[in-house]
């Protein structure tokens, strides 16, 4: 009697595994609760607004019609017709020559200014304030300013060349011209976000590597092209390839400056998914290279996730 | 002896002078380097003054007229009374402050889920969202336009071409807005919130009194790359929008381009108005600015 005089009192405290079960499913409710309530807005909208269209385009992309009419489903014409697409190889040509233009010019022109910033810590902030400006500009107004620039009629340098008894430069009506006023734009648009971006790169260069590198004896550009280079390469592995993705998507300079012209000069490849959108109505053909668009940049985002482990060490 | 310590300390300051003057050349170089790349970064902004107050046709007289002649206000004029300028600012206002002020929402708080709680699947829930990090507006602008134009439909004409709902939630989603927001509270000690939570906080309660006050910093940063993202935009509004109720600032001037015939006094006075605001508020809160660009790049 005195032993099992406890077991009552115990016996409340356990569970039977049926209880266990309601209970257990009872915390997990209760505690799943907030987490809808927290995640719940951003999953809603990114599953409506970014997984859906994903999928659709790639059903859509095997399919004709879709946007006005009925889609009909024909298989992997889309995905021919786009690879044997004559423009859209222009497109391509166009994008790539466009980038390799760009981002050789910027890469090298932002890493000469941030090394000479660096150097320079008196007025750094003035230049850095004055370097960063145009970023705030939107790419078509930058466009519009662009035109007061390289106008063949109106443009300042055309005036400044008629001025000095030159001859003037067609820089929007002609080939290749064109599409390298356009690289011009984004050299200009984009140098200060670079200058910044290498110039924090820099800064995070330990110094007892630099100042081993004095006493050592290396002179400046020895201790930038031995030390900081090199400490900077990931960094620099990683930026190339964020470059990469933003200039794939050349479209704004290109809708301000040419509108793709003269012939096809300076289509782009969102510029001709664009006009087969909503030009063309080929939607088929608009969504395979949207798609084709998407693999690309995937392709090189998983390329830049593998130099982000080394990205940490070269950083603070 | 003496004397040829005395010559070696000589020959030492005159070396030590030599490479100081060299040293200054080289400062004075690099000093006209960056002056150079100031004048091609802020001179082609400014030179958009002097044809905003010129007549268009002043403009392609020759020899060249660089500065106005007189005060010529008609630029200005034919924007605020024959083109919806205004509205199209407006537009721009509402369109991107809608997409900051949500976005930022969403992210805090999905930023804070992924951080601090515990759910099943959500590793594999974050590495999802993390896939579609880099998937840029241009690939998804076909089947999103369409998917507007389906909802136009479904939500009553709530959500659709031609409104700002369905302007400005498309554009809301970021994934690397939740990735900064999660990295940004991992940050934080968790002993603050693990204090409350003993006292019986709610996660709700921990959010809006312990974690929201310490992320102001993030917010700003994250709120400023959103707006400079989408004030710049161009491609989505360009689709989304047909009418000038709708319609933003970069839309409405790129219309301004005439197809035969532009009027380029009115393009120069437009992209003047649009940048005065923008360059005062941006020397007001240049040090955030400068910190949003750079913590977006290197976040991602």
């Amino acid at each position: 009697m005195t032993t099992t005089s406890a077991t009552p009192e115990w016996a409340q405290l356990t569970m039977s595994p049926d209880e266990c079960a309601r209970e257990r499913s009872r915390f997990r409710r209760h505690a799943l609760k907030p987490i809808i309530g927290f995640l719940g807005p951003f999953l809603f909208l990114w599953t409506l607004f970014l997984a859906v269209p994903m999928g659709w385009a790639t059903w859509l992309s095997f399919n004709e019609g879709g946007l006005v009419s009925d889609a009909k489903f024909v298989g992997f014409k889309n995905w021919t017709t786009f690879l044997n697409n004559d423009e859209l190889r222009t497109a391509i040509k166009n994008t790539s020559v466009y980038v390799v233009v760009a981002i050789t010019v910027v890469f090298g022109l932002g890493l000469i200014l941030a090394a000479l910033l660096n150097n320079n810590k008196k007025s750094q902030n003035f230049f850095k304030v004055a370097l960063y400006f145009p970023l705030l500009i939107p790419p078509i107004m930058a466009g519009m300013i662009f035109f007061f620039l390289t106008h063949y009629d109106m443009g300042v340098i055309n005036l400044l060349l008629q001025t000095a008894g030159q001859d003037r430069v067609n820089f929007l009506g002609a080939n290749p011209n064109a599409l390298m006023t356009i690289a011009g734009l984004e050299v200009w648009r984009g140098l200060g976000f670079w200058v910044l971006f290498y110039l924090a790169g820099l800064q995070s260069v330990p110094t007892d590597l630099i100042d081993a590198g004095k006493i050592d004896g290396a002179r400046n550009t020895r201790r930038f092209l031995r030390i900081s280079l090199p400490t900077l390469r990931p960094l620099m592995l990683f930026a190339l390839v964020i470059a990469l993705i933003f200039n794939f998507q050349l479209f704004d300079s290109v809708q301000a400056l040419t509108k793709g012209g003269p012939t096809l000069g300076t289509t782009s490849i969102v510029w001709f998914i664009y006009k087969q959108l909503f030009t063309f109505q080929q939607s088929g053909v608009a969504y395979a290279t949207s798609l084709a668009l998407l693999l690309l940049v995937v392709a090189l985002t998983i390329f830049a996730y593998g130099f982000l482990g080394h990205r940490k060490d070269g950083l603070k | 002896m003496k004397v040829l310590a005395d010559g070696d300390g000589q020959d030492l300051i005159a070396l030590e002078r030599r490479s100081s003057s060299l040293r200054s050349a080289k400062s004075a170089a690099s000093y006209a380097v960056l002056v150079l790349f100031t004048i091609i970064s802020v001179g082609p902004a400014l030179y958009i003054i002097s044809p905003a107050f010129r007549d268009s046709k002043s403009l392609f007289s020759y020899p060249p007229q660089w500065l106005p002649s007189e005060f010529f206000l008609g630029n200005f004029q034919f924007l605020l009374t024959q083109t919806n300028y205004v509205r199209w600012a407006m537009n721009t206002l509402i369109f991107a402050t809608g997409v900051t002020l949500i976005a930022l929402v969403i992210d805090t708080l999905a930023g804070y889920a992924f951080a601090r709680m515990q759910f099943p699947l959500k590793k594999t829930l974050f590495g999802l969202i993390l896939a579609t990090l880099m998937v840029p507006t241009a690939a998804v602008l076909a089947p999103t336009y369409l998917l507007v134009r389906f909802l136009d439909d479904w939500t009553f004409g709530l959500v659709g071409i031609d409104t700002f709902p369905g302007l400005i939630l498309p554009m809301t989603v970021s994934p690397l807005g939740v990735f900064m927001m999660r990295q940004f509270i991992e940050t934080l000690p968790p002993g603050l919130y693990e204090a409350a939570r003993i006292d019986g906080a709610s996660e709700w309660r921990i959010f809006t009194r312990i974690v929201l006050p310490l992320m102001k910093p993030a917010i700003v940063v994250l709120g400023i790359f959103v707006f400079m993202l989408q004030w710049a935009n161009l491609l989505w509004p360009l689709v989304a929008t047909t009418k000038d109720e709708t319609r933003v600032l970069t839309v409405g001037i790129s219309t301004l381009q005439g197809q035969f015939v532009t009027n380029w006094g009115v393009i120069a006075a437009a992209t003047l108005m649009t940048l005065v605001p923008i360059t005062v508020v941006f020397l007001f809160f240049q040090k955030w600015f400068v910190q949003a660009s750079v913590a977006g790049a290197l976040k991602q």
